[in-house]
């Protein structure tokens, strides 16, 4: 009996606790960190910010969790879904309510994360505290009204068609992948959004499953006294009951050979050539993929030296940039070019696999490592300067991680890093057999 | 030790003569400051009072592409490439907004690094080096999104500059700052010599400085832009755009997916004024940007479907598919009012053109409810806090309240206002400055034909939904069908795509 006293008390313990703010770690705020009985995790970060307060109820459920056939596009559908209120707070009332009080209210979805976003003023804190509680524990919409958005997604739909880069994505990701959901985008296949009007059992059961406690991180920033704030979240979200029940995502074989495909773009572009190659689920602590973030910066970012040829001197690209983002399964590192000639795509591709090849066998000079180490650390800084850009800012890690820990890992990671791990990253993951390469190309010329 | 003197001496006087309003502080000469103490980075907007209504005939452009041979190019001193060697790992670097009267060059800067940062800003603005390379590169970019960009993937953005040149075709504000593909196309690097001497001149501008930097900072910009070519160039008188008589409509035609509207007509109503803060609360109310709470939006998108969204306007807001809240520095002496309904379903464009006009039609007549207005009252007084939460932004409001000749803090201004006026205010700016019945309308659609033969025969114009809606809808739905919206044939101008920006 003692011992299980002392085990629940230390969990206590550990469950409330300061992170303090010591020298060595990168965010410069405190965080409060608390988790309730029921699994939902709750994180406070007080910041000079006169009298605004950012509130984020992350759901750490994206696109990637649309396991079922014929389903993509629901979690991004259920986004809009969730705007249309509870029998308390019907959707007018709450639009009312978030309007009387001037917040500005927004939500957004991806692959890995859907993600709910007040700012408002501080006064009203409670209100937000009662209305955002209520809507994810006792959300209610009628067929009617979810038939309706249905037909707002389709309109989101065809408003992202008309860019080119969407289309591009929505190409490179199916002849990508084979049986991960990242095979589609947050939008979804259009098929499968034809049909949302007939999918409202589903996203009853879309409720159930994922918008749980233990599957939700509430994080608030801003002008916020962390006791009371703490008081107010016991009462309105203590009763929710845990349940959360999680996707069984397939993960993606490895690749064997290298892909390509073609498509058309409806309207009028200079060619787009994606080479895109399989990378690795974040982990702050992956020395390899922490080395492949900056490598994708030192081959393919602004002061590249492929970029300087290509789009400075040269000028035979338009636009040109690398991706590589941090995602929960095996995402997609991405170099995408915008060609000034279309006969000139092969050579641009060839060009970036040059560079690839070079950094594969020569070590990067340490100076311009330490310039990527540099910007990388002041560009986190810089953006810390409201409570919406600091809840922002930390959304995703969250949703990947469920904390904020890897923030600080990631940047001690990256101090870590050496030309060598550089190279060893870029013979890891920059190869024929991870890569798909896709080019779009206008329609009308 | 002479320069030090003198530099303390001027940081002085400055500090004299500074007279703090809501933080900010304003003052005779041209320096604008806004200090933040705790705020580890420093911003800058350096304010030349020239726009694209600057551009010769023939030029159409210029003023955008010499701002942008600024920013993003070489200077004396640099190449482009060793500029952004140095400014990459600063994390910081520099860009320019050209609207139609201001062009604003502004950068922030960690303050750990504003030693290695400020040369290289400074050296941008007075010394550039103006290379045929730089031009080449940034005119291509230019035309890029002329030809391909605006005309062929972004209808919102094509619509709205589509509505902006018709209701001031004639005027120096008749064309959008990115020019035309043969202005743009005859641009040189002569060209943009004599327009910098002529406009980016050291007394043609105004400093805007904020964050955390050190007082002496001012002294420094000064003797820096010092270095500016000097002269004061004549003001252009405000353009006077034609009045616009009933509907008048440009159906841009092209092979497009959805149809995408824009319309509007030329107020006669800047900030600052009490009119202005009553008719913003009956904005906000029709049509609040990128905002649940328009009314527009709860009609169009929420009751129906119909699209993603519809936003009035009283200002100028460029780029409203990019960000969420007004933008600063694109300041101007007329403005429009103007409504945005975003790609709708091609066989829908017709009935969503008369759902948002009735709405404006009601709007007009009756003004608006004790209910509306209480709501919207107190969404503003708080919502205004979300227009500039950032040392930057709020910076480009103190400029703007420069622009537009304001003693205190528009924002200030805006929610005090907001708290003070009565729905009779509000209703009385609506019967002023709002009109039903002649509206420049701008339309990007595939079948143009098709549309003007409705438009003109009044034709009705039913939807179908492919799930059911209740029936107070349908009702509405049926009155919306055959709502009156007649458009004189001459009055309406079919333009193929390829023929916009030519």
């Amino acid at each position: 009996m003692k011992t299980i006293l002392t085990g629940i008390c230390l969990i206590l313990l550990l469950s409330r606790s300061w992170s303090p703010a010591v020298a060595e770690t990168i965010f410069p705020y405190r965080v409060h960190t608390e988790v309730l009985a029921n699994g939902l995790k709750v994180l406070l970060i007080p910041m000079d910010s006169p009298g605004l307060v950012a509130y984020y109820s992350i759901v750490r459920t994206g696109s990637r969790d649309e396991v079922e056939p014929g389903k993509s596009g629901f979690a991004h559908f259920f986004e809009h879904i969730m705007f249309r209120g509870t029998k308390k707070y019907p959707g007018a009332m709450y639009d009312s309510i978030v309007t009387s009080i001037g917040a500005d209210a927004n939500a957004f979805t991806s692959d890995d994360i859907t993600a709910y976003h007040l700012k408002f003023a501080a006064e009203d804190l409670e209100k937000v505290i009662d209305v955002e509680s209520d809507r994810f524990q006792n959300l209610h919409y009628e067929l009617a009204d979810f038939q309706t958005e249905a037909g707002a997604i389709y309109g989101e739909y065809r408003k992202n068609v008309t860019n080119p880069y969407e289309v591009l994505d929505e190409k490179v990701r199916d002849i990508a992948f084979d049986v991960h959901t990242y095979k589609h985008t947050t939008m979804g296949f259009e098929r499968d959004i034809k049909a949302m009007p007939d999918g409202f059992d589903y996203s009853r059961s879309f409720f159930n499953r994922f918008y749980r406690p233990d599957n939700v991180v509430l994080l608030i920033v801003g002008d916020v006294n962390v006791g009371k704030t703490m008081a107010l979240i016991k009462k309105h979200y203590a009763g929710w009951e845990r349940g959360y029940q999680p996707s069984t995502v397939v993960p993606e074989p490895p690749q064997t050979a290298e892909r390509t495909g073609e498509v058309s773009y409806q309207g009028k572009t200079l060619p787009i050539i994606d080479i895109a190659y399989k990378g690795e689920a974040f982990d702050p602590t992956n020395r390899g993929f922490v080395a492949a973030i900056l490598m994708g910066e030192l081959a393919f970012g602004g002061t590249s030296d492929l970029y300087k040829k290509l789009y400075i001197q040269e000028q035979r690209v338009e636009e040109m940039q690398g991706s590589l983002p941090s995602q929960r399964d095996m995402p997609l590192f991405e170099v995408v070019a915008k060609v000034k000639k279309e006969e000139d795509v092969p050579a641009i591709r060839d060009e970036v696999y040059r560079t690839i090849a070079t950094f594969q066998s020569t070590p990067v000079d340490a100076q311009r490592l330490a310039d990527v180490k540099k910007r990388r650390k002041y560009g986190f800084l810089m953006n810390l300067d409201t409570p919406e850009k600091v809840a922002g800012r930390l959304a995703t890690t969250i949703a990947l991680t469920g904390g904020i820990e890897a923030i600080d890992q990631l940047y001690a990671e990256i101090d870590r890093v050496t030309p060598d791990d550089i190279m060893a990253a870029a013979r890891r993951y920059f190869t024929p057999e991870r890569r798909t390469v896709v080019v779009l190309k206008g329609a009308r010329q | 030790m002479k320069t030090l003197t003198v530099t303390l001496a001027l940081a002085l006087i400055v500090g004299a003569s500074t007279l703090s309003m809501g933080g900010v502080s304003m003052k005779a000469d041209n320096v604008v400051q806004l200090r933040v103490k705790n705020d580890p980075t420093i911003s800058f907007r350096i304010w030349f009072k020239v726009g694209s209504q600057n551009d010769p005939q023939g030029k159409e452009g210029l003023s955008e592409i010499t701002a942008a041979m600024l920013t993003d190019a070489s200077t004396l001193r640099n190449s482009y490439e060793q500029i952004i060697d140095s400014l990459y790992p600063l994390a910081a670097g520099y860009d320019a907004t050209t609207s139609a009267e201001m062009t604003v060059v502004y950068g922030r800067v960690h303050k750990d690094n504003l030693k290695e940062y400020y040369p290289l800003f400074i050296d941008a603005i007075t010394a550039p080096a103006f290379k045929q390379s730089d031009l080449d590169r940034i005119k291509s970019q230019v035309l890029s999104n002329l030809e391909n960009t605006l005309r062929y993937s972004s209808d919102e953005e094509l619509g709205k500059a589509v509505l902006y040149n018709s209701i001031f075709d004639g005027t120096a504000y008749g064309h959008i700052t990115s020019g035309t593909v043969t202005s743009v196309r005859s641009i040189t690097i002569d060209d943009i010599r004599s327009f910098y001497r002529k406009y980016f001149t050291k007394d043609n501008l105004v400093i805007g400085l904020g964050g955390g930097y050190d007082t002496t900072l001012v002294a420094s910009l000064r003797s820096g832009l010092a270095a500016l070519p000097a002269g004061k160039p004549a003001a252009l008188a405000p353009p006077r755009p034609a009045s616009v008589k009933g509907f008048n409509v440009t159906i841009v035609e092209k092979d497009a997916p959805a149809t995408a509207i824009s319309m509007g007509f030329p107020i006669d109503l800047l900030r600052g004024s009490k009119d202005w803060y009553a008719l913003a609360i009956a904005n906000s109310w029709l049509g609040e940007h990128r905002n649940s709470s328009s009314h527009l939006y709860q009609v169009i998108r929420e009751k129906r479907g119909l699209n993603y969204g519809d936003y009035s306007y009283i200002e100028n807001f460029p780029r409203g598919g990019m960000r969420n809240v007004p933008p600063q520095n694109v300041s101007r002496r007329k403005q429009i009012f103007e409504i945005w309904i975003r790609p709708v379903p091609l066989e829908a464009g017709h009935f969503a053109l008369r759902a948002a006009l009735r709405e404006f039609k009601a709007v007009v007549e009756k003004g608006m409810t004790k209910d509306e207005f209480t709501l919207t009252r107190n969404f503003l007084r708080k919502y205004v806090l979300h227009y500039a939460p950032t040392t930057m932004e709020r910076l480009g409001y103190a400029i703007d309240d420069r622009f537009y000749g304001l003693q205190g803090s528009h924002l200030a201004m805006f929610r005090s206002m907001v708290g003070t006026l009565t729905r009779a205010d509000v209703n009385k700016a609506i019967r002023r400055y709002w009109q039903f019945g002649n509206m420049q309308i701008a339309v990007i659609t595939k079948d143009a034909k098709g549309l003007r033969e409705a438009l003109v025969n009044d034709s009705p114009s039913p939807i179908t939904y492919k799930t059911p809606k209740p029936e107070a809808i349908m009702e509405e739905d049926r009155e919306i069908a055959v709502f009156p919206v007649k458009v004189r044939p001459e009055n309406v101008r079919i333009v193929p795509v390829t023929e916009v920006f030519r």
